[in-house]
């Protein structure tokens, strides 16, 4: 069996983040409309800041295993 | 007087890098014990740090290089009747005889007159962008669109500047300092070439038909 620690988890989470934020930017350059430059700035870019910076903070946080 | 074109390429390699990102981070996301290795931890990096971060800046960079498009401006209703104004079928109208004789690029026209503008501008000028879309949203158009500030020379010299035409034009020459003053922009361009997007008055006048080559 396989454990996981904190850190291993943060990641997990950070990726799923950074992974919806992707895909709501990838969503959003097919439509050529301003609403769509608002969605990818600002929906797409929350969810990508969110994941970065929790990637980031899970480097610096030691992690215990569960 | 007629620019290059600036050529926007389509999002292909921006689609596929994102798509890569995914992978690499689904990989990490269902095996994140591989973190615990060098290895893992380079690629942990790339996938959930440099990648998302170039693919922000190059999907950024494809949107900005896509605002300056007419079609851009024109995808909202507000804007249409600017653009239909672009084909009035009369050469005293400037906005229409720049766009039908190439003197703007076409699929640039509203970005090459209007430079400052929402995205473009400082900072100001991109909160008012933001609003604009807001108020396209959830609040009410105005019936008559205005500039938030005087039509700038800039904005015509930035071409005519050094021009045969402008530089030498008799009319431009006739006072003394005429066209220093136009430089300068203490005269306004606008005061004699008046005629620009006269929207409200679009019913009564014939249109250019352009032909697709």
């Amino acid at each position: 069996m396989i454990l996981k620690t904190g850190m291993q988890r943060r990641i997990q989470i950070a990726g799923i983040l950074i992974v919806l934020g992707l895909l709501v930017e990838l969503g959003s350059l097919f439509s050529p409309r301003p609403s769509a430059f608002i969605t990818f700035m600002f929906v797409g870019g929350l969810f990508l800041g969110a994941g970065i910076l929790l990637y980031l903070y899970s480097l610096v946080v030691p992690g215990r295993t569960e | 007087m007629q620019k290059e074109i600036a050529v926007i390429e389509p999002a292909t390699t921006l689609v596929g890098f994102i798509l890569i990102s995914i992978a690499l981070i689904a990989y990490v996301i269902f095996r994140p014990e591989i973190t615990m290795t060098m290895v893992g931890k380079i690629l942990a990096f790339l996938s959930l740090f440099l990648l998302p971060v170039l693919a922000a800046l190059m999907g950024a960079n494809t949107y900005v290089e896509h605002s300056k498009t007419t079609g851009f401006c024109l995808s909202c209703h507000e804007m249409q009747p600017y653009g239909k104004s672009l084909h009035i079928d009369d050469s005293e109208y400037v906005p229409a005889a720049h766009f039908q004789n190439n003197r703007v690029p076409r699929d640039m026209a509203c970005f090459t007159c209007h430079t400052n503008y929402t995205l473009y501008g400082d900072l100001k000028a991109k909160l008012r962008g933001l609003r604009h879309v807001y108020v396209h949203y959830l609040g009410t158009v105005p019936e008559q669109i205005k500039l938030y500030t005087p039509y700038s020379n800039r904005e015509c010299l930035h071409c005519h500047a050094g021009a045969r035409s402008f530089e030498e034009g008799a009319t431009h020459n006739e006072e003394l300092k005429r066209i220093v003053l136009l430089k300068s922009n203490q005269v306004s361009c606008l005061s004699c070439h008046a005629l620009v997007h006269d929207v409200t008055h679009l019913n009564g006048l014939t249109f250019w038909r352009e032909e697709k080559r």
